[in-house]
């Protein structure tokens, strides 16, 4: 039971940074290609282009940020070796990486649409670029609350 | 596919689009020089080599604006609904040509009229129709043609050769439209087919037809049934708007309504038919990977060609500028 434990946190630590990352995979994807085609026209636009294509990146980084914080927490960083963990304690630490795995996949994804749409404003509109800024930045929101919630309830987790 | 790059392409190409504003100052220039010379920064210019040559450059700068979307838009059908009925035209050219001929006027082949914005090769749609060497040809094509022959030894009638054509044309947007799945653009091919036939109802209305006899001059497959529209024959026209008003076409026939005046109102309603059918894709336009946009962007350009069309023959021919002006559309 020992290592059921240790194995569900150790899960929930991959699946956060791996969900929140192919979300932002994919919203970097679509913003990407909103970007290539504004550029093919306009060359000059990079500048304003990757900012807005980089915005749904953030998740990636959420996710990856709670996977470490999982693996500090088990013991697994800094080479003390793992805490001992019953299966409930892993499944605490499990259901903590789902917020930011679940919405972060989502999220993700969701704001690189808008960042691409953004992206097609600031192709007729580059006067607009602090507004097209702020609509993908929305969507993010919910991305940092998801985190924050995922970082409270793995503080909770009482392991050791 | 995605359209997320194709569109966000557009959007950057709509940028070079040229204002309505343009086309006002564009008429006010002393004379057909003057006018070319104003064109110099715009993409027109790589095609004017002369003041006889603006017809044909306006066709290349759209030929040339279809070749380039070629090259990005993930479903080529897309541009097919655009350039299709440039296909037909070139057979009712070809063919009213050779009508002609056959009827001992030697001088009857009008080349010159041929569109290089159709699917199909000239030269090769040319040799097709002369040589009766149907098989190749697509969009039914192969067993149209046989049957406009046939239609024509029977009537003699050029019209109503014509009328076998559009319908043709039409059977044959809707087949491509049904095959993209795209509702927008099949609604956009339905409303084209409701505009065709409303123009035909407004001509027939000057004529005096009657409804009975209006149904060969409409087609079927619209948004609006073809009996529905022939019925409007019966009523009178400021009755129009309301009979159709569970159609969007009917805001349309609102400004026919208030003019009390078909005549009149023809060149405006046929303007505002144009840009009705720009209306139709405009949602497009608030989404950020819609594949209609190509669509709505290829209209556009359409009607910016038409606008500089109406503003170069304005000034070649001295045209009274008031005039042309009434005929410049919004389309942008």
């Amino acid at each position: 039971m020992e290592l059921l434990g240790l194995s569900l946190a150790l899960f929930g630590a991959a699946v956060a940074a791996a969900l929140a990352g192919i979300g932002s995979a994919i919203g970097i994807g679509i913003a990407g290609g909103a970007a290539a085609g504004v550029m093919t026209e306009d060359p000059n636009k990079f500048g304003s282009c990757l900012i807005l294509q980089a915005l749904p990146g953030t998740q990636g980084i959420y996710g990856l940020l709670i996977a470490f914080f999982v693996l500090s927490k088990i013991g697994l960083l800094g080479g003390a070796g793992a805490v001992a963990l019953n299966w409930n304690q892993g499944l605490q630490i499990f259901a903590s990486c789902l917020p930011i795995a679940v919405v972060g996949w989502y999220s993700a994804i969701w704001q690189g649409k808008t960042s691409a749409a953004s992206i097609q404003m600031i192709s007729k509109k580059p006067e607009a670029m602090g507004k097209a800024v702020i609509l993908p930045a929305m969507v993010e929101t919910y991305a940092v609350l998801a985190l924050l919630t995922s970082i409270l309830m793995l503080m909770g987790v009482q392991v050791g | 596919m995605s359209y997320v790059y194709t569109v966000a392409r557009i959007r950057g190409m709509e940028n070079h689009l040229l204002e309505p504003a343009f086309f006002s100052r564009l008429m006010d220039s002393a004379g057909i020089d003057d006018a070319l010379k104003a064109l110099g920064d715009t993409s027109y210019s790589q095609w004017i080599s002369g003041a006889a040559s603006f017809d044909k450059a306006i066709d290349s700068e759209i030929l040339a604006t279809c070749k380039e979307l070629e090259t990005f838009v993930p479903d080529k059908e897309l541009l097919d609904i655009f350039r299709l009925p440039y296909d037909f035209h070139n057979v009712k050219v070809l063919l009213k040509g050779l009508f002609k001929v056959r009827g001992g006027d030697s001088e009857g082949r009008r080349y010159d009229l041929l569109s290089k914005l159709g699917t199909i090769d000239t030269e090769e749609l040319k040799l097709a129709i002369e040589t009766e060497e149907y098989g190749f040809l697509p969009y039914g094509l192969t067993d149209l043609l046989p049957k406009c022959w046939q239609l024509w030894e029977q009537t003699k009638n050029a019209q109503s050769v014509e009328l076998l054509i559009d319908d043709a044309m039409f059977k044959a947007l809707l087949k491509v439209a049904e095959g993209l799945n795209m509702p927008e653009i099949l609604y956009w091919v339905k409303s084209r087919i409701d505009v065709e036939n409303l123009r035909s109802v407004i001509r027939l209305a000057r004529m005096k037809y009657e409804s009975a006899k209006a149904l060969p001059f409409l087609h079927d497959g619209g948004t609006i049934r073809a009996d529905d529209m022939a019925r409007l024959l019966n009523e009178p026209q400021e009755t129009w708007a309301r009979i159709l008003s569970y159609s969007d076409i009917s805001s349309v026939l609102s400004a026919l309504q208030d003019s009390q005046d078909i005549k009149l109102s023809l060149s405006e309603v046929s303007k505002s038919l144009d840009d009705y059918l720009v209306r139709v894709l405009e949602n497009a336009k608030y989404s950020m990977d819609a594949p209609a946009n190509v669509l709505l962007y290829l209209l556009t350009k359409e009607s910016e060609a038409r606008n500089m069309r109406v503003a170069l023959v304005c000034v070649a021919g001295g045209l009274d500028r008031e005039f042309g002006r009434r005929l410049l559309s919004n389309g942008r």
